[in-house]
């Protein structure tokens, strides 16, 4: 009887890849609890009337936007301690650290350009109706455009979260032991297997299960946005 | 005493200048109508009384009390800028309802915003109080549609009631039907000449010839930035005395 492999060794390989896989949804989480809001804040430094602040955000995005996720990684979690300031813990709770950090940075400077085309694509006509109903700028951002806003960036933030649940993936690069980095662990050997490759291809299967219902929530929100227009 | 004193207004946006030497007054519970041809300053006029837009000299007053003067900036304090918009309504071309809100909500948002501030009426009043607005409107079955529900006639008489809900001194119209189809134009005219009646104090920028004869107590022709002729609708408009007056109503005439 040929088999590819024996039932001990699937629930041998998928009770790791599940843990490797809870690493890969708390950094997907960690990074939009932290990115959605850092967002926000970059996108009002890219908007700002000091042109400073705002050439001094412009510049940032761009760095960040610029340069490869996975460079600013490894620069985030090793240059610190190449110049002597041991900021992240050892093992794997400083590499976690390190990375989340990287993605909410990286992340929130996306976010930012979307937001900002989000604001700005609510007609000037909604700030002035607020102004002459004698409403403050917080409240007209609150009550008038934030929800106009996001009602537009639906769209580009389901692509950019799509896109995060793969980019996660990249945190292996500093051997964060999320679910591809699992995958890989049967080839080099973990558990007494080596030289196993199929592993490495069912993570596929978590990344497209995952996305898929991300899909759906995302598909829900903005339904949930068509009562106007 | 006039509730409105306008004093030699004037605007520049870079090298252009929109208004030169714009003063007007207008008695509380009266019609002032603005006539005159896109570019003339109609609705820049307007945007400067809404705090829209800041003019470079003169003075705006409010039942005696000067709101704003260019030559001094303690009337231009940020801050109370806010409360001094509150003396002006301003009804826009292109509605501007916020699309989330459903009419009702429209009109009670500002209200209940202030209050949360300041204190005041219940919410309960303040709904109260903006379901009567839109029966006046002869909206009081649309209360709870959207905006996009809603016809541009319709829309435009819920933008009135959002602005009358904040009971301004005066309130402004800035070319209110402009955006409407024809057939639409009538029931917010209606609306407009109700409130007329009832001797709501208004200043109502308007490309309707026959409109502003019949409702407004006073007009003013402007043209290049500046009042060309001002005066008893009656007068100004079936009787110009300037050149420019007579060649801007000819458009008119035969329309």
């Amino acid at each position: 009887m040929l088999s590819f492999f024996s039932s001990t060794e699937f629930l041998t390989v998928v009770t790791a890849l599940n843990t490797g896989f809870i690493k890969t949804l708390q950094l997907f989480f960690v990074t939009l609890v932290g990115a959605v809001p850092l967002g926000l804040v970059i996108s009002f430094g890219s908007m700002s009337r000091i042109p400073p602040l705002r050439w001094l955000t412009k510049t940032i995005v761009w760095m960040i936007r610029g340069t490869p996720l996975v460079l600013q990684i490894i620069a985030l979690y090793y240059v610190p301690g190449l110049k002597g300031f041991h900021i992240w813990s050892g093992g794997e709770s400083g590499r976690f650290t390190a990375v989340a950090v990287a993605f909410v940075i990286n992340y929130a400077c996306y976010f930012s350009e979307i937001y900002r085309g989000g604001i700005q694509g609510v007609p000037v006509g909604q700030q002035e109706a607020g102004l002459v109903l004698g409403m403050t700028k917080r409240q007209i951002f609150f009550k008038i455009t934030l929800l106009q806003m996001v009602k537009r960036i639906v769209p580009p933030m389901s692509n950019e979260i799509i896109t995060l649940v793969k980019d996660t993936s990249l945190a292996r690069v500093v051997a964060l032991q999320e679910v591809i980095w699992m995958g890989e662990s049967f080839m080099k050997g973990n558990q007494g297997y080596a030289g196993l490759v199929w592993p490495l291809f069912f993570t596929a299967v978590y990344y497209l299960v995952f996305s898929g219902v991300a899909t759906i929530l995302l598909g829900k929100l903005e339904k949930k946005l068509e009562y106007f227009r | 005493m006039a509730i409105l004193e306008v004093q030699h207004i004037e605007k520049h946006f870079g090298d252009t200048q929109v208004l030169s030497d714009i003063s007007f007054s207008l008695e509380e519970g009266q019609a002032l109508s603005i006539i005159g041809s896109s570019g003339s300053g109609k609705t820049t006029l307007l945007r400067c009384l809404n705090f829209l837009e800041r003019p470079d000299h003169g003075s705006i007053a409010v039942k005696g009390g000067v709101i704003f003067d260019a030559a001094d900036p303690s009337t231009q304090a940020e801050k109370d800028i806010r409360q001094k918009r509150l003396h002006f309504g301003l009804v826009f071309q292109n509605f501007n309802l916020f699309p989330q809100y459903t009419a009702l909500q429209n009109v009670t948002l500002a209200r209940e915003l202030l209050v949360k501030e300041r204190g005041g009426e219940s919410k309960e009043e303040i709904i109260k109080a903006g379901r009567e607005l839109l029966a006046q409107m002869g909206l009081a079955d649309r209360a709870d549609h959207y905006p996009h529900q809603l016809s541009g006639g319709q829309q435009q008489r819920v933008a009135i009631a959002r602005a009358l809900a904040l009971h301004p001194d005066i309130l402004c119209f800035d070319e209110p039907t402009s955006a409407l189809d024809p057939e639409l134009t009538g029931e917010v005219l209606r609306v407009i000449r109700s409130l007329a009646e009832q001797k709501t104090t208004m200043i109502i920028v308007t490309h309707e010839m026959a409109f502003a004869r019949d409702v407004a107590d006073q007009v003013i022709f402007m043209d290049g930035g500046i009042i060309v002729e001002q005066g008893d609708p009656r007068e100004v408009i079936d009787h110009p005395k300037e050149e420019r007056t007579k060649q801007f109503l000819s458009r008119y005439a035969n329309g």
